[in-house]
Order: structure tokens, then C-alpha cells, then sequence
């Protein structure tokens, strides 16, 4: 079978997550120490030479958001948030992260914080992320008994306080504006882009924003080194993903591997193959925000950019694995749902387009007679008038699912019918 | 983005203008604008429902779409600002496809239905883009999850939920706009809908400015007055003109429709008011066409007043006034002058009372609120007028507010501070009364009643031993320098922080909080109100505030100074054109014989038959009458039965006067008194100007025509005056009675009709191409020395205290809702609506000690007099002290009041009564 490699995951399991000097046995908090002594500038080169892309769905360069954080004003109050707020249907990776191994988390939102010049920290827990509230929440205090958080870190006289705010179940809270709107008291509503974080982000300051699984990177990077981490993974995608498979397979689950793994790995390797032994259908990679897979789709190499050439993306990491049996216009009709109930309703084309959407497929659905070569052009007309006219990137995704839908399984269908 | 570009006469944002092309033309933009706002003013129209010029862009409705050159799929333009070279296609094929399918998509949401009593932008939209018919409609329409209910239960407006489009305007409105942050959206998505508060509009803490009405693009918020009569379609005329309330002096614009003023809409991009009005300014009108109007001169014959002609009137008047001052010389007569009449009609009063009366005896209601801020103003700096523009309480760093309940008597000077304080500006309440405007402080300083110059004192103290004085500004434009600065630190030296917390109860540490704030701001101002001057040291507690001022340099500069913000919308100008006992039009003393036969050669009349005597003040004439000194009194637009201190006494006054003229809109208490009661027109109805607290001279305009035989103010003042033999000559209209007071005024030498046509101007405006004055004393003091004067003064105990029969010290004030003697405010339906009752504020534990509940009615009981009214309990006064609105005839306050003098100002300490409150039962 094909061996994970774990770098975000390497305790987990393996420690208890609420014993701080287990932590510290393998290896915790010296990556912060080496961090400390080094300079600020220092960090953030290290993780643009890294290569570490967002993991939140983006997959933007990390490196390079930390820079512009860092170097936007001198001697001005910044920000770090990690965004644990884990909504995409089917992802839940950073779940785990927190849950096994809160200190990771910790240790790499601190360095963050140092490369940038921040010394307030926020992460925002998903609400419905009990178990994970609470690990996170045991680590931090036992983290500022140890002097790991707080005054003089470490004796270095760098100060960053961490605190957690919790998600009320929104979907777009996710979503990085929103999210700081949140954190500000504010319902969520996305705010205009730009300015980008960076610029102007919590409270108005520069604001570093990243994904759990991203900032749990970090202490393996600074400890390690920008080139160890390049050696793994894809050229443009190094290092490792956390995929969490579910769905119609035998063994499904949360699995680390090097960028570019196949799907084929993913399902049959790993997951032991489609359940009860019947033929695939299709695999929805990413979420709802996210793209559907076909047989066709096998041998991609999973990365950000491979999988974006034939028109899939990686997203959250999440793929959910349908066999041939499932009625894939009843998925989609569910994802239409999951979108129309979560549009926030400040602007025009998602709020009603997400419901003409849902009603167009739903009507055609229920009338009998079905022709999706009827209906899914229209869908995906309408969808992508949406994504070109929304206001954040929530209108911009449900012309993902259709068009990947239609495009990579549909349309062959109907051609073999 | 400045929420401000678009006025013409703002110094807030002067932009560069850069070069862009729209759709292939080259158009010049101010830099750093909204590109959409630019764009709209070089004539392209781009659509666009949830950006307003006012708000911050929120992007929502995606109609602005436009394709900007080097960047990325379409942006909304409302989102962007303009730079230097953008290149930009406003309107193609894709644009126009794109923006009829989004508003196609908005409409199979919405109830479109129109009904003609509101200006609807959405379905100016719908009909550009042919999509009023179904046919053309491609979506089919969308039911909603939710049920949505009409909030009805708000006393100004309603609110439908199926004609919401969610634009966010009347969230910004009410919180950027107005800083009351009471709405916002619940649910979400599709089914998401405006609340106000966490219910119902009725019970949220919406004060009802309208705001939200005015910004709100469609039909989801509506104005509820005149819902059934208004008709957009049908109104015949609007007309600009300036509120008839208090002394902001915004712009509004009225709707008139059969002749009746149907709407008020708040004008967009001037000054002052940028649009903004309050509760008074948009539903305050009705009073106009009140069945109590006035409509024919009455006559007391018998003891009654009864109707009579003009001409039995006048001729009456005429001759009774004449005979008075042959019998008894003209120092008997006497004339109240009104801050609610315009400019003209004031200027050709004073004129009347000199010439015709032939004396100074001539003042109004100023004396009763600012007449000690101005004195003391005066001998310290020279004007008594504000140093600032109203856009200064928005950008200044630091804002004192005392004595001031801002929020209520001021309330679109105050959108501007709550607007600073949104922005990080330093606010410092000093207020015995947890007013509102606490909750947007900095530092609350609560003060016993009457200790303002202690506690002053010792802020300048506290200043002086931590160096933050400004020794350059002293040694330059303080008289005496340092000198003088030496005598001020040695009388205050016995103020320290202890000191100063045992007289105030302030404590210690927030005097010297405040000193520092202040003294350490780079730019400060203060906003001094009637807490202050309505005190028997008023005069002085405004010279210590000055003395503040003054040492730390904080006056003289941009967004630095002192501003008593005036109470009526023309108290200012009263004043401003000679209403003054002392003074000609322009401040200008008469005792100068230079000054009065400057005056005497433009009115056409003898150099000795103006006379240099120093007139009587308010009180004072009052109180001649009462000894029998003044026979024959004249009022107009003033109503002292209720505005006057002691009241008790000021009907045995009225009573004694041989003769007594009242002419007004309405029979107030005061003219129940008179002889003679002539029917007067209302701001409706006239043409001329007024004079706000920023010194802006701003235009007043006939919208409706006066009921019966009303008429016009300055006519019936003109006609009386050739009546007795001292005609006036020929104006033609009321812009040629401004040309001849302007000759005479040189603070408003430059100023005419004409160039007030599109905003106002503030005063020194000495040529017709200055272009006003937005700050006082940049170069010079208007001192003889032309230097500002420190005055020291010492802290004295309130001549009134509290005994153990009389526990209680009253304060009196206003209220947003209601203005003054309630004359013209207690006849609209919605101002009465919001409150109509009057009550006195107790603290929670003086009510228990008491054993008064909430609602129950109690009698107060001074020296003076007593009233019954009911009792609210609340903790926003001090245990010991309560306080009362005196907008209401049924409780008059003033029954309590005293009239003993401040020496210098002669106003009356209308904030300082000590009382006794019994329970009466239900
Ligand atoms: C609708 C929506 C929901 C999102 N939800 C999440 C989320 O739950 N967690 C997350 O890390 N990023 C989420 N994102 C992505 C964030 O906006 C942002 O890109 C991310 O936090 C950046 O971190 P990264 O660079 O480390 O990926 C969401 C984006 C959108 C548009
Ligand atoms: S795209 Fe959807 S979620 Fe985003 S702002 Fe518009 S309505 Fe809200
Ligand atoms: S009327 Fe004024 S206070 Fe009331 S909700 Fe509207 S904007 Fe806010
Ligand atoms: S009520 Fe009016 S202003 Fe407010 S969101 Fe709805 S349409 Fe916009
Ligand atoms: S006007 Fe620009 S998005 Fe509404």
C-alpha cells in the first residue's frame, strides 16, 4: 500500500494532544526557538522559498502573503488570524489538526506572527468544532505557562497574545473578509476586495490570514529548512496535502500525502476502493466550491496546477467519492441547496441567482422527462453570469460543480445514451 | 473617498483634477473620487442602486459594473477611485446584457408596485431597461421562505419588506450618516429584511430623522405623514428654504402639493447640512397649516379679544404707541424682537423701535440662552458668534462639549461629531446630565450643578504645572503675555486636582485626564452650551473656559475655537442685524456717535433722534414693567409667558403694561395678554434670510401663501412705522431691504440675495467676492488691541442652593422631539407622537428615599411657585438634582425659575432651582 507521508500529521496519534510535554519531547516549540533568534525577514524568505501555498482551497503562496503583511507600514498594529472555520462540505483536515495536535497549530501561528511584526492572534474555530475548541483552547493556556505565548516569548522580548473566536455557522464566515468582519463583532457580510488583508484587515490593520493545515507547515519548514520541504511534493506544489476522503469508498478517512498523488491512488490504495466492490461514477474534489472528477481523471497528478489544466481543483482536499449508482443531478441539486442557503443575500446575482439555480434544476427535476442537455446549459449560463458579476468568491463557485459536472460526465452520458 | 466632495464652498477636500478616458473620451476627474460618482457627473449614467455619494461603497447590487484596462473581468465602479490614466468602458453590449440580466434577476424578488408617493430609483431602472412589462421578464418570479410582515409601528415611516432590495443605504444612512447605528439586516440570503433595534421600529431607539427614508432607493422605506394625500406626480413646487427650528439652520426642500406643504427632504451637497436633518426638520412643517393659525387681527375690547380689520389695528397701535411715549417719553416703549423671524424682518424691527420708538429698549430671547457666552466672548476675543464651520466638529482632534446636551438641541451638529468620533476623534463630556452623547465619549466629567469654574480652574491648573501651555500663542495674541498668563496661574494655583474633586465631585484623576486630552490634542475645540451661560455666573464660567483656551493655544487655528451652537435657527442673526440693546446692525456700539451717524444717514433720519441710551434687556424690561416703567411693549414671534424666568412674575408684568402688541402665528400665552394681536406669517410663507451658529447666512423662500389676512412680518412692522409718522421707505421686496442692511453690517457687507441663491455664507463677508469666513481669529482677535484677553476668575457658590426645605436642585433643558415654548412644534403630529407629555428626571435612589414610582405625577415646589407633573426615573442625573424639559405650557418650568441676574449678561440661571417634589398621587 502506498505509505503517507506526514508532515502536518506527524504526532498525531502518536502524542496526547492535551499533554504539552509530550509536545515538547518530539521536537514542539524548538522550530519557534530557532524562529526567535532569527530575524523576522528571515521567516518569511524562508517560506517563500519554501513554496508553501494556501491549503484553505486558494492555494495562494504563503510566503508572499506574509511579506506584503510585513512590509506594508513600519511600526503599525498587525494581525494574524488562522482560519479554522472548516466549512466545505466533505473537508475536515483541519478538524483533525486540532484535535490531535493543537500545539503544531500553536508554534505555527506564533512563528507567523514574528515574521510579520503581530502580536495579537486570533483563530477562529468553526462553532460546531466542540472537542477542537477545546484542545486548542487547553494548549494555548498551557503554551503560556511555558512561555510560549505572551510577554517576552522565550525570553526573546517578542509579545503575541492568541485567542479563539468561534464560528456561528456560517459558510462564508470562511471566507477571509467575512471572516475578519466577524471576528470585528460584525455580521458576515464579505467586504469589497481589495484592499486584500494585507493592506487593510482586522480592525483596519495588516492582517495575516491563513488556513490551519497552512500555518501547521510552518514549524516543520523553519526547523527543516525551505529546500528539505521543496524536495517533496510537486515543483509548484511542495510538500504534503491532507485529503480527506469519504463517500462510497471502504476506508474512508484522513490521509497525508505528497502534492500529486493520483486519484486512483486516493480511492483504490488508500481507501481500499469504491464500497460493496461496484464501478466508480464520480468524485467531487474540493467540496461544494469544488469540481467533479470522472474515470478520465485518474492519473492526474494532484496539484494545484495539474488539476486546474483539466479544468478540476484541488480546493480543501476533500474528495467525496460517489459510485455508479448515485444520482449525480440529485448531488447537484443538494449542492445548489447547500449554496442557496448559504448566500449571505448582500448581492444581487448570487442572493436570487443562487435560488434560480436551485429552482431551474429542482422544477426539472420534479417534472419528469428530465433533459439535463436542456437544462445544464442554461444552469451554467446563468452560474456563470453569477461568478462573473458577485461580489466574493461564493458567487463564483457554483459555476464550478455544474460546468464540472456537465463537461466531465454529463456530456459523455448523453453521447453513450 | 470624502463623504464631502460636491460642496462647492468646502475646504474639507480640495482634489486634483487628473485626466481619464470613459469610453473613449477623455474626461477630467477629481483624483482619489468614487470613479462612479465622477464618471455620473461627466454625464455617463451608469446605473447603480446601492451607491450614494454619502456612504461608504458597499458593492451590492453589481449594477455599476464597468471593464477597467489592465484589470481582470468587470469591477464595480462604485469600488473603485479615480487615478491619474485609467482607461474604462462604461456601457457595450456585454455591460448593458449583463446589467438588464442582473436587474431582471433583482425584480423576480421584488414587489414592484408603485404607488406615486415616493421617488423610486429602482423603477427608473426597471423602465430604462424595458422590463416594466412581464413579457420582457426572462426569471420567473421567487417566493420567499419567509413571511414578510410591513413594520408599520414607527411613527415616521413603514417599512416593506417585498420592495427591499438590500442595498444597505439605510443601514449606512443611519449609522454612518447619522451615527445612531439602529438598523440592520436579519436572516439571511433571500430572506434576509431591515430591523431596527432587535424588533420593530417602535420600540427601537429610531428617533425618527428620516435618514434612512431619505437614502432608501425604492419603496421599502416610505415617510408616513401625507401617505394618503401626496402624490410625486401632482407636487407643484419645491422650494429650498431653511429649517424653521434650531440654530444648525439646515437646508430642506419642500414639497407642495395644493398649496399645503406635503414633504421635507434634507437638500444633498451643502452645507450644513449635507441632506441630514432631524425628527423636527422632516416632519416638523405641519404647524403651518394648523386651524390655530392666526388669520385677522384681534382687538381686547371689553377684556376679550375679538376680530377686528387691519386698519382698526394698526390705527390703533399707531396712535396708543404715540400717545405712550408723549405721556411718558420714549424709554417707555419697549420691543421684543423674535430669533424665529428672518433677517429682514428683524432689521427693519430694530430699525422700527429706534426711529419710531426712539429708543434702545430692544432685545429677545438671546438674553435667556447665549447672552453670557457672548459677552464674555466678546470682551475676550471680540465676536460672539462660533470661530467655526459645522465640518470642523467632524475633523478636529479633540471636542469639549459642556453644558451642551448636543445630540438633542443640535442634532445634525452632532451626525458630524459622532461621525469624528467613528474616525478616532477625542470627545470630552462635561455635563452634570448623563447626556447622550456620553456613550460616544472619550471621558464623562459630571459635575455638581454650578461648579463649571472650579472645575475649569483646575484643568487650567493641571495644564499650567504639566507645560502644556502654549507660551508662543500666549506672548503673541494674549493681551499682557506672559504677564497676564502669570496672574491667571497664580489664582488658579489653589485649584488642585483635590481641591477641584471636593467642589465638583469630579475625581482627581478624570480632571487631570481631560487637561491632558485637551491641552495635548493637536487640534481641539469646544462646544459650550446652555448649562454653562444659563448660570448667575454665567459670564464667568465662560471666561474661564475661554482662559483654558486661550493658554493652550487652542483658537485661532483651523479646527480650533469655541462655538456656542445657537438655539433658533436665527438667533444668531437677531442679533447679527442689531436686535441689541447696545448694538447697531454688525455689533457696532451706539455710543459712538461716529457709528450713529453712520446709521442715521442711511436710514434717512436725524443724528438726534437716535438715541445713545443703553436699551433694557429681556428680564430687565420685564421687570420695569413691573415697576410701572415701561407702559407699551411690542413683541413679535416671542412667547416670555413661557420662556421668561419666573414666570409668576411675568404675567403680573404684562399686566401692568398699559399697552401690549403681540403679533405671532398662533395666540401664545403672551398674547393672551396684549391689546392688540396681529396675524403674523409663518417661515412657510416668507422671503428673506437667517443666520446659523456657524455664521452662515442662508436663504429663506415662500413656499405656501399665509392663511387669512396674515401677512408678512416686515410689511406690518413698515406699515406701523409710516403709522406713526416715521415712514420707512419703499422696499421693494425683501433682497432690497438685505442691500440696505448689508450697507450698514460689515460683516455682511458683501453679502446679497443673490449669492446666497445656491449655499450659504458665512459671515465676515466684507466684499462681494470674499468668499466668506469658515474660521474666526486666524490672524487677528477682534479686540480693539486685536489681541485675545485672559480674564481669572474665581470660583463662588451658587447664590441658590439646596436647603432641607428645598432638597433639590432643578436643572431645565430641551429635548430632541420638541423645541422652545412648544408653539410650533406641539402642532405636528409626529413630534407629538414621539412625546407629548411633560416630566421631571429623578435619580432611581431619590425616588426611592421619595417613595415615587415611575409615572407617578408629583408636585415641585421653589421659592417661586410650584407644578405638578410626572416623575421618569432614570440615573442620567446626580442623586439630588433633577431635571425637567420646558417645552410645556401645562408644566411650566420656569413657574420655578428665578430671575436674579448674572451681573455682566444679564441672563437668568434658568439651570439652577432649588425645589421640594411631593407626591400627589395618580
Ligand atoms: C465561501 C468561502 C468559504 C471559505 N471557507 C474557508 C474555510 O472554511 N477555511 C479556510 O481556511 N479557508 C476558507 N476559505 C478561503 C479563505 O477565504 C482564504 O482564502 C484562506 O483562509 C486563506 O488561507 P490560506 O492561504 O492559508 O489558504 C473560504 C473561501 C470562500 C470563498
Ligand atoms: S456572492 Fe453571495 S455570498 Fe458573496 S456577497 Fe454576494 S450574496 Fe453574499
Ligand atoms: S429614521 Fe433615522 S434613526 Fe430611525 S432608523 Fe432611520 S436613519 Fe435611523
Ligand atoms: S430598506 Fe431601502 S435602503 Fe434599506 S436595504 Fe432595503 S431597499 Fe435598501
Ligand atoms: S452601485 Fe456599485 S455595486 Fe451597487
Amino acid at each position: 500500500m502506498l505509505k503517507e507521508y506526514r508532515i502536518v500529521l506527524r504526532n498525531s496519534g502518536l502524542i496526547d494532544p492535551e499533554n504539552i510535554d509530550e509536545f515538547i519531547a518530539a521536537d514542539g516549540y524548538r522550530a519557534l526557538q530557532k524562529a526567535l533568534k532569527s530575524e523576522p525577514i528571515g521567516i518569511y524568505e524562508e517560506i517563500i522559498d519554501s513554496g508553501l501555498r494556501g491549503r484553505g482551497g486558494a492555494g495562494f503562496p504563503t510566503g508572499t502573503k506574509e511579506k506584503a503583511a510585513a512590509v506594508i507600514c513600519s511600526d503599525c498594529t498587525r494581525y494574524v488570524i488562522c482560519n479554522a472555520d472548516e466549512g466545505e462540505p466533505g473537508t475536515f483536515k483541519d478538524r483533525v489538526i486540532m484535535e490531535t495536535d493543537p500545539h503544531t497549530l500553536i508554534e505555527g501561528i506564533a512563528i507567523a506572527a514574528y515574521s510579520i511584526g503581530a502580536h495579537k492572534g486570533f483563530i477562529y474555530i468553526r462553532g460546531e468544532y466542540g472537542l477542537a475548541t477545546r484542545r486548542v483552547q487547553l494548549a494555548i493556556e498551557q503554551a503560556y505557562d511555558r512561555g510560549f505565548l505572551g510577554k517576552n516569548i522565550l525570553g526573546s522580548g517578542f509579545d503575541f497574545d492568541l485567542e479563539i473566536r468561534r464560528g456561528a455557522g456560517s459558510y462564508l464566515c470562511g471566507e477571509e473578509l467575512t471572516l475578519i468582519e466577524s471576528v470585528e463583532g460584525k455580521r458576515g457580510h464579505p467586504r469589497i476586495k481589495p484592499p486584500y488583508p494585507a493592506e487593510r484587515g482586522l480592525w483596519g490593520a495588516p492582517t495575516l490570514i491563513n488556513n490551519v493545515e497552512t500555518l501547521a507547515n510552518f514549524p516543520a519548514i523553519i526547523l527543516n529548512g525551505a529546500k528539505w520541504y521543496r524536495s517533496i511534493g510537486t515543483e509548484k506544489s511542495p510538500g504534503t496535502k491532507i485529503f480527506t476522503i469519504s463517500g462510497d469508498v471502504n476506508k474512508p478517512g484522513f490521509y497525508e500525502f505528497p502534492m500529486g498523488v493520483t486519484l486512483k491512488e486516493l480511492i483504490y490504495d488508500v481507501a481500499n476502493g469504491v464500497k460493496d466492490g461496484k464501478p466508480f461514477g464520480a468524485a467531487l474534489i474540493g467540496g461544494a466550491a469544488g469540481t467533479f472528477a470522472s474515470e478520465q481523471h485518474m492519473d492526474v497528478p494532484m496539484d494545484y496546477d495539474k488539476l486546474r489544466e483539466v479544468g478540476l481543483t484541488l480546493g480543501s482536499g476533500a474528495v467525496i467519492v460517489m459510485d455508479d449508482t448515485r444520482d449525480l443531478n440529485q448531488v447537484m441539486l443538494s449542492i445548489l441547496r447547500f449554496f442557496k442557503h448559504e448566500s449571505c443575500g448582500k448581492c444581487i446575482p448570487c442572493r436570487v441567482g443562487t435560488t434560480q439555480l436551485y429552482n431551474l434544476l429542482n422544477e426539472n427535476l420534479t417534472q419528469g422527462n428530465f433533459d439535463p442537455a436542456k437544462v445544464y446549459p442554461e444552469l451554467i449560463r446563468q452560474a456563470g453570469m453569477i461568478a462573473k458579476t458577485s461580489l466574493c468568491p461564493l458567487g463564483q463557485s457554483p459555476i464550478l460543480p455544474l460546468k464540472s459536472l456537465w463537461e466531465h460526465i454529463l456530456v459523455s452520458q448523453i453521447a453513450n445514451q | 473617498m470624502g463623504a464631502y466632495f460636491g460642496f462647492a464652498n468646502s475646504k474639507s477636500v480640495i482634489m486634483a483634477k487628473v485626466k481619464i478616458r470613459i469610453d473613449g473620451k477623455e474626461v477630467l476627474a477629481n483624483e482619489g473620487a468614487n470613479l462612479l460618482h465622477e464618471a455620473r457627473l461627466n454625464g455617463f449614467d451608469i446605473p447603480g442602486l446601492c451607491y450614494h455619494r454619502k456612504l461608504t461603497p458597499t458593492g451590492a447590487c453589481r449594477l455599476c459594473l464597468v471593464k477597467v484596462e489592465g484589470q481582470r473581468g468587470l469591477v464595480a465602479s462604485c469600488t473603485l477611485t479615480v487615478k491619474e490614466g485609467m482607461n474604462i468602458v462604461a456601457f457595450d453590449q456585454e455591460l448593458e446584457d449583463t446589467r438588464r440580466f442582473l436587474l431582471d434577476y433583482l425584480i423576480s424578488e421584488q414587489n414592484t408596485s408603485y404607488d406615486d408617493t415616493y421617488t423610486d430609483e429602482l423603477r427608473e431602472l426597471i423602465l430604462r431597461y424595458n422590463l416594466d412589462k412581464a413579457e420582457n421578464r426572462f426569471f420567473k418570479p421567487i417566493k420567499h421562505e419567509v413571511e414578510l410582515k410591513i413594520d408599520d409601528s414607527s411613527p415616521v415611516l413603514t417599512y416593506d419588506p417585498s420592495k427591499c432590495i438590500k442595498c444597505f443605504r439605510c443601514i449606512k444612512a443611519c449609522d454612518e450618516v447619522q451615527g445612531k447605528n439602529v438598523l440592520s439586516f436579519t436572516q439571511r440570503g433571500l430572506n434576509s429584511y431591515i430591523v431596527a433595534g432587535t424588533g420593530t421600529w417602535g420600540e427601537s431607539e429610531c428617533d425618527g430623522c428620516g435618514e434612512c427614508i431619505q437614502l432608501c432607493p425604492t419603496g421599502a422605506i416610505v415617510e408616513k405623514p401625507h401617505r394618503d394625500t401626496i402624490s410625486i406626480s401632482k407636487v407643484e413646487q419645491r422650494v429650498r428654504t431653511t429649517c424653521p427650528y434650531c440654530g444648525v439652520g439646515c437646508q430642506i426642500e419642500l414639497l407642495v402639493q395644493n398649496g399645503r406643504i406635503v414633504r421635507s427632504n434634507g437638500v444633498e451637497g451643502v452645507l450644513p447640512n449635507d441632506g441630514r436633518l432631524c425628527v423636527k426638520g422632516r416632519f416638523g412643517y405641519d404647524f403651518v397649516h394648523s386651524p390655530d393659525r392666526l388669520t385677522k387681527p384681534l382687538i381686547r375690547k371689553n377684556g376679550e379679544l375679538v376680530e377686528a380689520s387691519w386698519d382698526e389695528a394698526l390705527t390703533l397701535i399707531a396712535s396708543k404707541f404715540n400717545e405712550l411715549k408723549q405721556k411718558y417719553g420714549p424709554d417707555s416703549l419697549a420691543g421684543y424682537a423674535s430669533a424665529k423671524c428672518t433677517n429682514e424682518d428683524n432689521y427693519l424691527f430694530q430699525k422700527f423701535i429706534r426711529i419710531a420708538f426712539g429708543t434702545n429698549n430692544l432685545d429677545y430671547c438671546t438674553r435667556l440662552c447665549h447672552a453670557s457666552t457672548v459677552t464674555a466672548m466678546l470682551k475676550s476675543i471680540g465676536d460672539g458668534a462660533g470661530s467655526n464651520s459645522i465640518e470642523d466638529f467632524e475633523t478636529t482632534d479633540c471636542l469639549i462639549v459642556i453644558g451642551n446636551n448636543i445630540i438633542e438641541t443640535h442634532p445634525i451638529t452632532a451626525t458630524y461629531i459622532k461621525r469624528g468620533a467613528a474616525k478616532g476623534m477625542k470627545i470630552i463630556v462635561i455635563d452634570p446630565r448623563r447626556t447622550p452623547l456620553v456613550s460616544y465619549s472619550t471621558l464623562w466629567l459630571q459635575p455638581r450643578l454650578g461648579t463649571d469654574v472650579a472645575l475649569l480652574n483646575g484643568m487650567i491648573r493641571e495644564i499650567i504645572v504639566n507645560g502644556w501651555f502654549d507660551q508662543n500663542f500666549i506672548e503673541n495674541r494674549v493681551e499682557g503675555g506672559m504677564q497676564a498668563f502669570s496672574d491667571l496661574k497664580d489664582l488658579v494655583e489653589k485649584y488642585t486636582p483635590e481641591v477641584t474633586e471636593s467642589i465638583t465631585g469630579v475625581p482627581a484623576e478624570a480632571v487631570k485626564e481631560a487637561a491632558k486630552i485637551y491641552a495635548t490634542a493637536k487640534t481641539a475645540m469646544v462646544a459650550t452650551g446652555m448649562g454653562m451661560s444659563q448660570q448667575v455666573t454665567g459670564t464667568h464660567n465662560v471666561f474661564s473656559l475661554l482662559n483654558m483656551i486661550l493658554i493652550t493655544g487652542k483658537i485661532g487655528k483651523e479646527r480650533c475655537g469655541i462655538d456656542p451652537p445657537r438655539g433658533q435657527n436665527n438667533v444668531q442673526g437677531a442679533t447679527d442685524v442689531g436686535c441689541h440693546p447696545t448694538m447697531y446692525p454688525g455689533y457696532i456700539p451706539i455710543s459712538n456717535v461716529e457709528n450713529r451717524q453712520k446709521v442715521a444717514h442711511v436710514w434717512g433720519v436725524p443724528f438726534e433722534s437716535l438715541s445713545d441710551r443703553p436699551g433694557l434687556t429681556t428680564v430687565e424690561i420685564i421687570q420695569a414693567a413691573l415697576q410701572g416703567k415701561i407702559k407699551g411693549l411690542y413683541i413679535i414671534g416671542e412667547n416670555p409667558m413661557i420662556s421668561d424666568p419666573d414666570l409668576n412674575h411675568t404675567e403680573n408684568a404684562l399686566e401692568k403694561l398699559e399697552f401690549l402688541v403681540v403679533q405671532d402665528i398662533f395666540l401664545t400665552e403672551t398674547a393672551r395678554f396684549a391689546h392688540v394681536v396681529l396675524p403674523a406669517s409663518s417661515w412657510a410663507e416668507k422671503n428673506g434670510t437667517l443666520v446659523n451658529s456657524d455664521r452662515r447666512v442662508l436663504r429663506v423662500r415662500k413656499a405656501i401663501e399665509s392663511p387669512g389676512e396674515a401677512r408678512q412680518d416686515w410689511e406690518i412692522i413698515h406699515e406701523l412705522a409710516a403709522r406713526m409718522g416715521k415712514p420707512m421707505p419703499k422696499y421693494r421686496d425683501e433682497a432690497e431691504i438685505f442691500d440696505e442692511l448689508a450697507r450698514i453690517t460689515p460683516i455682511m457687507a458683501g453679502i446679497s440675495h443673490a449669492r446666497l441663491e445656491h449655499q450659504g455664507i458665512q459671515w465676515p463677508c466684507p466684499t462681494p467676492d470674499h468668499p466668506g469666513t469658515p474660521t474666526l481669529y486666524l490672524d487677528k482677535f477682534n479686540t480693539p488691541t486685536e489681541k485675545a484677553k485672559l480674564f481669572p476668575v474665581e470660583y463662588t457658590e451658587q447664590s441658590e442652593q439646596a436647603t432641607s426645605e428645598y432638597p433639590f436642585i432643578l436643572n431645565s433643558g430641551r429635548i430632541l422631539y420638541h423645541y422652545h415654548t412648544g408653539t410650533m412644534s406641539r402642532k405636528n403630529k409626529v413630534l407629538t407622537d414621539f412625546v407629548n407629555k411633560p416630566y421631571v428626571v429623578m435619580h432611581p435612589n431619590d425616588a426611592f428615599k421619595l417613595g415615587v414610582k415611575h409615572g407617578e405625577r408629583v408636585k415641585l415646589t421653589s421659592l417661586r411657585g410650584s407644578i405638578e407633573t410626572q416623575v421618569r426615573i432614570a440615573d442620567e442625573v446626580l442623586e439630588g438634582e433633577l431635571f425637567m424639559p420646558w417645552h410645556f405650557t401645562e408644566a411650566q418650568v420656569n413657574r420655578l425659575t428665578r430671575d436674579e441676574l448674572d451681573p455682566y449678561s444679564r441672563i437668568a440661571p434658568f439651570k439652577i432651582s432649588a425645589v421640594r417634589v411631593e407626591a400627589v398621587g395618580d
